[in-house]
């Protein structure tokens, strides 16, 4: 099979902020701005480096890091730790910013967006996309803050764009056109494309592949058969050559809440507290969603690196709190802990749309647990979050935090 | 270094008709006034059914960072935190 280039205009743009949460903490304070900033999700030593300013990056301190091994790197580091609200406000300037240009706005995460011009009033003007993208970026300075800087990329598809947005960071503005793909190509590595990560580069390897360069002019059967056994070959393919096969929206699956325990411990009453928290979080996304699950799992790591895991379909409808509890409740007390646990997560499944509702058995009788969930809910709306809980949850308003979610924008 | 401060605190605020804007303008913590400077981040949370205004600034002389939360229910002014731009 032999394939051109697409050498069609290049009409869509990734746009990320940069070190989104850093930066937003540096816009928010002055003081802080040109210094190394981390934030992290505990300000303790063990809290794990969530985001670092570019300063701070230029000292070695990357994602993932605690906060221990930041401060070895930099003793003067700035620890801060995450403002959800925040972020979510940032997210939807951001977002309004790209909505004045076009509503084909594609959220990728919390800090990235992926732009479709095609058929845009501002295209259609007759302005050049690099015109337009001065324009976002400005306009974004104007929402955000002075101090905030995105990186733009645009190419033929999503994968040439989110490459050029990462060619020259900080604030960038690059575009990757049939014209200038190879030379681009030549001065990378493997890794430096997106979705190719070490496992990847080395499977690339071995089938003689080791520059990205050698990638594209490798032929689709090779890709198919010898590297990725599959139609995942055909893909890279097309990607790499600038068609568009991602943009494929997929519907939501499943709810989940997780939580990484400060005290890690084996007490199962304490773990069960903790468990009911994340029950009533996840119930009150799934409901907010209008939807009901029909299946559950639960998952425990261990201090020891060993991690122990069950999903199980259940017979009724989950939609209230209290029946992912009893639920989840019921795998806590069939799980082997062999250590003290770090990490609890409980997720629901097999979702069905609660519209049209269908009658209960029970309803508006003292079994009727989702009229009880529903008039919670809305309590809780009105006076604000975990003002009523089980009494399970009694004393527990500042454990487990509000977190921000990276990958799924959807709720926000 | 950052300081969780969680006060009631005293503050004058002005609106613009002219930019439609309005801002803290004045804070009076413990016993001293911090003319604001520069704005950093203006947002809202909900907490409920409650509107809460947060403003993120520094004082004139670009001293200290503070973060004022403004309740719209009661009209109160609770300084939540604030730094001197340090790591300790």
């Amino acid at each position: 099979m032999d394939l051109q280039l697409n050498d069609n205009q290049p009409l869509t743009m990734h746009i990320d902020l940069n070190s989104c949460f850093a930066m937003i903490e540096q816009q928010a304070n002055p003081l802080i701005r040109y210094k190394p900033v981390v934030v992290a999700a505990y300000d303790t030593p063990k809290g794990a480096v969530l985001a670092s300013s570019y300063e701070a990056k230029h000292l070695g301190i990357k994602l993932m890091l605690n906060v221990r091994e930041a401060r070895l790197l930099c003793p003067e580091v700035i620890v801060m730790t995450p403002d959800p609200d925040k972020y979510f406000d940032a997210y939807q300037r951001f977002k309004k910013v790209l909505l004045n240009y076009t509503n084909e706005v594609t959220p990728k995460s919390i800090d990235e967006f992926i732009v479709d011009f095609k058929g845009s009033r501002a295209v259609q003007t007759g302005l050049s996309l690099s015109k337009v993208s001065y324009q976002i970026k400005q306009d974004i300075k104007e929402s955000l803050g002075e101090y905030v800087t995105v990186n733009v990329g645009i190419s033929t598809n999503r994968f040439l764009a989110k490459l050029a947005s990462g060619l020259n960071k900080p604030d960038g503005l690059d575009i990757i056109t049939a014209k200038n793909l190879r030379e681009i190509y030549e001065q990378l590595e493997l890794e430096d494309l997106p979705g190719i990560n070490t496992r990847y580069r080395a499977r690339l390897n071995m089938a003689g592949i080791c520059t990205p360069l050698q990638f594209l002019d490798a032929p689709v059967w090779k890709l198919k058969k010898e590297v990725f056994h599959g139609i995942v070959g055909f893909y890279w393919f097309m990607r790499l050559r600038g068609y568009e096969i991602d943009s494929v929206k997929f519907g939501r699956k499943s709810f989940g809440q997780q939580y990484a325990l400060g005290n890690k411990t084996t007490d199962l009453e304490e773990l069960s507290r903790l468990l009911m928290k994340l029950c009533e979080k996840t119930g009150r996304r799934l409901r907010s969603n209008n939807y009901t699950a029909w299946g559950i799992h639960l998952s425990l790591s261990f201090e020891n690196q060993m991690y122990w895991t069950k999903g199980e379909k259940t017979s009724s409808a989950i939609y209230s709190t209290q029946d992912i509890y009893l639920q989840s409740q019921k795998l806590l007390y069939q799980a082997v802990i062999s250590a003290k646990v770090t990490n609890i997560a409980v997720t629901v499944f097999n979702l069905r749309p609660t519209d049209p509702k269908q009658l209960g058995l029970f309803d508006n009788t003292n079994l009727d647990t989702r009229s009880l969930a529903e008039a919670a809910d809305t309590i809780n709306d009105h006076y604000g979050e975990f003002t009523l809980v089980p009494a399970r949850m009694a004393n527990m308003k500042d454990v487990i935090l509000k977190r921000v979610a990276f990958g799924n924008v959807s709720e926000l | 270094m950052r300081e969780k401060i969680n006060e009631e605190v005293s503050v004058v605020m002005y609106y613009s008709s002219q930019k439609r804007l309005a801002l803290p303008h004045l804070i009076s913590w413990q016993n001293k006034d911090y003319a604001v400077g520069r704005i950093g981040y203006h947002h809202t949370v909900k907490v409920g059914a409650t509107l809460h205004h947060i403003f993120e600034l520094v004082d004139k002389e670009d001293i200290l960072w503070f973060r004022l939360n403004f309740n719209t229910d009661n009209l109160h002014w609770t300084l939540e935190a604030v730094s001197d731009g340090l790591a300790t």
